[in-house]
């Protein structure tokens, strides 16, 4: 990924020490970003998952609260949006196994045993009750088969279109990297490092049913504290994470993203509905939490950094999100960026 | 007229004469404040660029005046004085680039277009504005451009960017931005005019009017030009209800077609 070879070699090569004696400390699972790097087939060697001295870094929650949707009485934009802009991030876990997001890749050998299911974070899905997905038999065995060749991939499909840099999609991008919402009159915006979404306020109509997208197309609205969004034209080409669950183009997908009065955290609740692949509707719910000035850097979750000012004030931001242009493949399969794709 | 007239008339003279004075004090104060109405402003008073617009000039197509060819419609160009400064070297890359460009051109691969090539590439771009920044969305490719306008500067430990650091600040009504920091990948056309990563573009957006953006910029590299030099394009509001911009990840279109799952043909 761009960005691990941008920041590891560019702004944390002076921690890659620091790295590799954290890494011999650190219980594997103990890290957000380790299940990622030891994944690699073509790791990078400093990949930048470590806080260095003296910062703070997200912590990895095994339990959050639930928010309820209701009324907002924290701050308001001019257009009378809940002012939730800012760079977010998710809290328990990232992309490795939805079902036991602390459990790393299904079927990595792991160097020490899971402890009882109870002390990791639960199950994203949180309907059905027993956090599995309802798959009818057919998709369940497709996903057995990714599961198994995730690892030593026998067929293009068996890389996850995220490791090409592919967008995360829906709803994988908000338990990937950070991301950054920004609001505006009749838009939010998601900037994730791979792909973006805008959310229109407008109530105009989908855009015409053939045209199928991988971060679909999106409308929204606010319902006090609730940012409610219906998405159509979903392409299903955006795997769920590395334990390759997926929806197809069918799947109609209501969001919910409930905000704190603080402003400080979000539950996403994404229902998705697909009879194609599914014996019934399920909802996956994701924690978010927002950053604030006090925390710094970690390279994954918040890749900021603070805008050079001759004056006291004091910003965040972001380096441009370029993935495939800085990539060949890396590894699991994924060949080179294509050369020419039209003539 | 005549030599000696009646007080009233007097009066009626120098009040027609007053009121001219006044009025022609007024008329272009007045012009001024009527054509400046026209143009959307934010709760801080500056320009609103905010909206999906695109040019209509072949701009992408080759920057220097250029006749049709089966790849080109016919254009006069955009740069100040026609043609581009090229060094002496430079020139002949350019003209291999125009030779190679059915397979160089990085646009071919879906990548980010960079500055300016992305603003005047035809395809619809999204400006959203707020006080600390503007965001560009592009069309071609989803790429994500932030401005920075909340006085800060450009970083101190900078990347090669394919879209450059952006910096802005306001001018009156023209927004006047400095980008730096490119690498060395992306093209300025579909020509193959081209820059080395000491490419720094000034550019300066300016409302021509509420639905027309005058889009100058400042273009200098000296790998590859013997003096900086100017383009004007203008990029036009799209006027069409419900117009949208369309995601755009064609890098995917190589693989995409394994996913998602089906089932087994039997």
């Amino acid at each position: 990924m761009n960005h691990m070879i941008k920041h590891g070699i560019k702004r944390f090569s002076g921690y890659s020490s620091i790295f590799l004696a954290l890494c011999a400390m650190a219980a594997s699972e103990s890290s957000l970003a380790a299940d990622e790097a030891k994944s690699k087939a073509q790791p990078v060697a400093a990949t930048p998952v470590v806080t260095p001295p003296g910062q703070t870094r997200i912590a990895r929650e095994t339990s959050f609260p639930k928010l309820v949707s209701g009324k907002w009485s924290g701050p308001r934009l001019p257009d009378g949006q809940p002012d939730i802009s800012g760079l977010w991030s998710n809290t328990i876990g990232n992309h490795s196994n939805l079902e036991d997001p602390q459990a790393g890749v299904i079927y990595e050998a792991r160097k020490k045993p899971l402890g009882p299911r109870e002390e990791r974070a639960p199950s994203r899905i949180s309907d059905p009750q027993d956090g599995k997905f309802p798959f009818q038999p057919w998709a369940k065995e497709k996903v057995e088969q990714f599961r198994i060749g995730f690892h030593n991939p026998t067929n293009p499909g068996h890389v996850e279109p995220n490791a090409r840099c592919a967008p995360g999609g829906v709803p994988k991008s908000f338990y990937w990297h950070g991301y950054d919402i920004l609001q505006y009159p009749g838009y939010v915006l998601f900037v994730f490092d791979n792909g973006s979404r805008i959310i229109h306020l407008d109530n105009k109509p989908h855009l015409p049913s053939k045209l199928k997208l991988w971060n679909g197309d999106s409308r929204g609205h606010w319902e006090g504290n609730t940012l409610v969004v219906d998405v159509s034209n979903h392409n299903g080409k955006a795997l769920f994470g590395r334990s390759g669950e997926f929806v197809s183009e069918n799947a109609t997908i209501k969001e919910k993203y409930i905000f704190s009065d603080d402003g400080k955290r979000f539950n996403y609740e994404g229902t998705f509905d697909d009879p194609t692949i599914y014996t019934r509707p399920f909802t996956i719910t994701i924690p978010a939490i927002k950053y604030t000035e006090a925390e710094d850097s970690d390279g994954w979750n918040l890749e900021a950094r603070w805008a050079k000012t001759k004056t006291s004030a004091k910003y965040l931001e972001h380096d441009e999100r370029i993935c495939f242009e800085n990539n060949g493949g890396f590894g699991l399969g994924a060949t080179d960026t294509p050369q020419v794709l039209v003539k | 007229m005549p030599l000696r007239m009646q007080s009233g008339q007097r009066v009626k003279e120098i009040a027609t004469l007053l009121s001219f004075m006044v009025l022609a004090f007024f008329l272009p104060v007045d012009h001024v404040f009527a054509h400046d109405a026209k143009i959307p402003r934010g709760a801080d008073k500056k320009p609103d660029f905010s909206g999906i617009w695109e040019t209509t000039s072949s701009a992408d197509e080759d920057l220097e005046p250029h006749i049709a060819r089966a790849d080109a419609s016919s254009g006069v160009g955009v740069v100040e004085g026609g043609e581009i400064p090229y060094l002496p070297q430079a020139l002949e890359q350019r003209k291999k680039n125009f030779e190679n460009r059915f397979t160089a051109d990085p646009r071919l691969r879906g990548a980010t277009l960079g500055v300016p090539r992305g603003i005047y590439y035809r395809e619809p771009i999204q400006l959203f504005q707020r006080p600390r920044d503007i965001t560009i969305v592009h069309q071609f490719g989803h790429s994500v451009r932030t401005i920075h306008t909340n006085n800060t500067e450009h970083p101190d430990d900078p990347n090669d960017w394919w879209l450059g650091d952006s910096r802005g600040h306001w001018e009156g009504d023209t927004l006047v931005v400095d980008v730096k920091h490119f690498n060395d990948k992306t093209w300025l056309d579909r020509s193959g005019n081209f820059h080395s990563d000491a490419l720094h573009v000034v550019e300066r957006w300016k409302l021509a009017d509420a639905n027309t953006i005058e889009y100058k910029a400042t273009i200098e590299d000296k790998n590859v030009f013997s003096r900086p030099w100017n383009i004007t394009v203008y990029l036009h509001r799209h006027p069409e209800k419900n117009f949208q911009l369309i995601e755009d990840y064609r890098h995917t279109l190589e693989y995409e077609q394994h996913y998602p799952p089906k089932p087994d043909t039997k």
